[in-house]
């Protein structure tokens, strides 16, 4: 183990933003006598990756383990990586800047598809073989995990290990089966046998991936199973969120203290698969959320605090916990922000009690424009949910609206593209109403509208994708049809939503594509004004692989799917059930507010829906 | 107003690392500093309520300081040693706090007072040797102006403005220091770098500065 720093100091000068590169952070920590060293990799810049979450969390707990040192790494921007190779400094951990190839376990979070690239990238940078069949005894064992371990295929082979699902638990036991297999001697084969012994824990090289007619199995003899189910956390009060995570220098996304409050949502969007595969919902209790966020806030110095979760307006104690919070904070100019709210009038007064006054920017998320398309995504609000929201909001002073919608949902028409600007259009109608004439030209309505992706695990994982040139053609007449004055309109760029959709679906051999596409030249694919679709068609083209078809034809119900073989619980028959009833219009009822839906997560977890309070209301 | 009368100065260090930080970085840390420290700080009213915090002036990325400086409101006195201690075990090791002491209300700020800034900048082992150098920076500042390219964008300074002392060149451990005074205004302030670097240039001398550091800050007349 050597430190690199007199190495990676004379980069530093010529690169943008070398804070990015430098550690010191407060929370940083620093265990240079342990035995056992684990990079923790987010697959893109600094800046983004110290939002993550999943990192702070397995950064905190492996830390805490006896003997193990959890480092941070980042994939340097070009520039730096350019500088890097030619002075022949390989991709180093932040914390003992040491080579991250000199650890025992090289750990890489996938939360988007489009950061697959980056992990080639990272990879490479580091020294160790892109592909796991071509690594050496003495390389770290790769792993991945994240949303994007949902369907592992397309990456499988850059991997040596996927975690499926949340890792509090399964990093710990991860780490003891590799030390025990290295305390015994193993090779690598034998390492990594051991660990798809860890449930959870998908070993790629050990299963001959579908092929379009038959499912993924374990290869013979390989003791793998045959369906790795993935890992959940039963109480989230048994581990507290990070005391003390790190605090950055540099101006990074969403910096700020975070408490998870609950995990899950069983609100039943359609398009979603946070809320498929985070099932079922865990709610934090109050006084523990309020306790970590204070404590958080006071080691941080944060100014800021952010309640997470993919519902947070929905957990059952949640106007107990801004009250508190408002109270404990008053007069330290810390603000508290909720991601974003209940569509009705108690999504409002929730606002309202973290605003300390002040009148900022609310945000709701109606999806599509149509009632009709609402109920085919299972998306339970009416526009009176809607309106009524709105004019209490407006009424009371707010003047800045975001509104999340998506296009290419199944079943969608012109009518109901039209259907967003349609209702826009009433919003603003009711915001000027209710808002002084003074006033009314402060009125912001921000429209965000991204394209559906067909995703793995979702009622909708057999439907089609629009082409690019539908999508086109629809976002012309979402700009045609949107009001103007009084909205800012934003949509998704579509050829990288068509990549996504590619990529959120493929298979094994999407794994070449991607090296393809890395070895000429790309990387930070996620970026809008470094992705170039060129160097993707033509890796398509070179791999004899028809992009088009993948993303775009719908997949029959009965046939294998190249994600068979991960289980987020929830079983393949709901989600056609559920598929049946969106095609149907009918809704399906949320079961942490009544009665199980059937879904499958319980019972085949082992777990349950965990509520602070009494009930939801 | 109460809440506003402990004005405290805190004098610190941007120094090792944390040089390659920005002066919005350094503000954003040292604010976080004083949240940890759990001092009862004073808050500006307004919509977007923020701790009364005034910052002196900003130093590039990767030039480092030992003597910068920023004020902080506080609701109550806090005995300035004690302040100080509190500082430091809530600082990341790189921005620590030296000084501090309590200033009146009605003082200038720190930018607006601090008019003159030491630099110290490191060259190693120059292969003409001190005198040399100091022949050629005495060379550009005689010749009056100085033209700078940065970002794109052309600016000449007035050396005689720039500059109210000369600049002075001592060895130390095989290197070169050289100590200049810039005074800073309305029209920016000069890097030192460069001007060491116009110096190299005009001395063909084939070194680069390997530091630069900011010493001080003080207000103009304190040494008419």
């Amino acid at each position: 183990m050597s430190d690199l720093w007199a190495r990676v100091e004379p980069l530093l000068a010529a690169v943008e933003r070398p804070a990015r590169y430098i550690d010191s952070e407060f929370g940083a920590v620093h265990r240079t006598d342990a035995a056992y060293r684990v990079a923790l990799l987010y697959p893109d810049t600094y800046e983004l990756g110290m939002a993550n979450q999943a990192i702070a969390i397995l950064y905190d707990r492996l830390n805490g383990l006896e003997g193990v040192a959890a480092e941070r790494a980042y994939v340097p921007w070009k520039d730096m990586g350019d500088a890097m190779r030619a002075a022949g400094v390989p991709l180093f951990t932040l914390e003992s800047v040491t080579a991250v190839s000199s650890c025992d376990l090289f750990g890489i979070t996938m939360p988007y598809e489009l950061t697959c690239t980056n992990i080639c990238e990272a990879l490479d940078l580091a020294g160790i073989a892109v592909r796991a069949e071509d690594r050496a005894e003495g390389d770290p064992i790769v792993i991945g995990g994240g949303p994007c371990a949902f369907n592992p295929e397309p990456v499988a082979d850059f991997f040596d290990a996927i975690l499926v699902g949340e890792g509090e638990d399964a990093i710990v036991e991860i780490v003891e089966a590799h030390r025990a297999a290295k305390a015994a001697g193993l090779d690598r084969a034998a390492v990594l046998t051991s660990l798809a012994a860890v449930p959870g824990v998908y070993v790629p090289a050990l299963y001959e991936p579908a092929d379009g007619t038959v499912a993924a199995r374990p290869r013979e003899g390989s003791g793998a199973p045959a369906e790795v189910v993935k890992r959940v956390v039963a109480d989230l009060g048994s581990h507290r969120a990070p005391v003390c995570p790190v605090v950055p220098f540099m101006d990074v996304i969403h910096d700020r203290a975070n408490v998870e409050v609950l995990r899950g949502c069983t609100r039943g969007c359609r398009f979603c698969q946070a809320g498929m595969i985070y099932r079922p919902v865990r709610e934090r209790t109050s006084d523990d959320i309020v306790r970590d966020a204070l404590e958080q806030l006071r080691c941080t110095g944060q100014e800021e605090l952010s309640l997470t979760s993919l519902s947070t307006t929905d957990h059952s104690e949640i106007s107990d916990v801004l009250r508190r919070l408002s109270a404990a904070l008053r007069g330290r100019a810390v603000t508290v922000s909720l991601p974003s709210l209940r569509l009705d009038s108690f999504g409002v007064d929730m606002a309202r009690l973290v605003s300390e006054g002040s009148r900022g920017g609310l945000t709701f998320a109606p999806e599509a424009g149509t009632q009709r398309l609402r109920d085919v995504i299972n998306k339970n609000i009416t526009e009176e949910n809607l309106l009524g929201t709105v004019r209490v909001a407006f009424g009371e002073g707010w003047r800045r609206l975001k509104l999340y919608f998506m296009i290419g949902l199944p079943t969608e028409t012109d009518d109901d593209v039209r259907g967003i600007g349609e209702l826009v259009s009433r919003v603003l109608a009711i915001a000027r109403e209710v808002t002084p004439p003074a006033e009314r030209g402060g009125i912001r309505i921000a429209v965000s509208v991204s394209t559906f992706v067909p995703k793995a695990h979702t009622p909708f994982q057999w439907e089609g994708q629009l082409t690019l040139a539908e999508v086109q053609d629809r976002q012309r007449l979402l700009r045609e049809t949107m009001p103007r004055k009084g909205v800012d309109l934003h949509w998704h760029d579509s050829e990288i939503s068509f990549l996504e959709g590619t990529l959120a679906r493929g298979g094994r051999g999407l794994s070449r594509v991607i090296e393809r596409v890395w070895r000429a030249g790309g990387g930070f694919d996620a970026w809008t004004e470094v992705f170039a679709l060129s160097r993707w068609t033509g890796a398509f083209e070179a791999e004899g692989i028809d992009p088009v078809g993948l993303a775009s034809a719908a997949r029959a119900v009965d046939a294998p799917l190249p994600w068979d073989h991960i289980s987020s619980g929830v079983s393949k028959a709901y989600l056609a059930v559920e598929r049946s009833r969106a095609l149907k219009g009918v809704v399906t009822p949320d079961c942490s507010f009544g009665d199980c839906t059937a879904c499958g997560v319980c019972p085949s977890l082992g777990v349950d829906v965990v509520l602070a309070g009494e009930s939801r209301g | 107003m109460a809440d506003t009368a402990f004005r405290l100065r805190v004098t610190y260090g941007k120094t090792g690392r944390l040089r390659f930080l920005s002066h919005l970085e350094v503000a954003r840390a040292c604010e976080r500093t004083i949240r940890r420290a759990g001092l009862e700080y004073a808050v500006t009213q307004g919509f977007n309520k923020r701790m009364k915090l005034a910052f002196g002036p900003a130093l590039p990325v990767g030039t480092a300081g030992t003597a910068e400086v920023y004020d902080v409101w506080l609701k109550r006195f806090v005995a300035p040693d004690e302040v100080l201690d509190i500082l430091r075990a809530t600082t990341p090791a790189g921005l620590t706090p030296v000084r501090a002491h309590y200033v009146g209300e009605r003082e200038a700020s720190v930018a607006a007072a601090m008019t003159l800034a030491d630099y110290e900048v490191v060259i190693g082992h120059p292969d003409r040797g001190p005198g040399r150098l100091a022949e050629a920076l005495g060379d550009v500042v005689s010749s009056g102006a100085l033209e700078i390219e940065h970002k794109g964008a052309r600016k000449v300074y007035d050396l005689a403005v720039c500059l109210p002392e000369g600049a002075r060149v001592r060895e130390e451990d095989g290197r070169s220091v050289v100590s200049l005074t810039v005074r800073m205004g309305a029209q920016g302030s000069l890097r030192p770098d460069a001007l060491v670097r116009e110096a190299l240039l005009r001395a063909d001398m084939s070194e680069q500065p390997m530091s630069v550091t900011r010493t001080g800050l003080r207000p103009e007349e304190a040494r008419a």
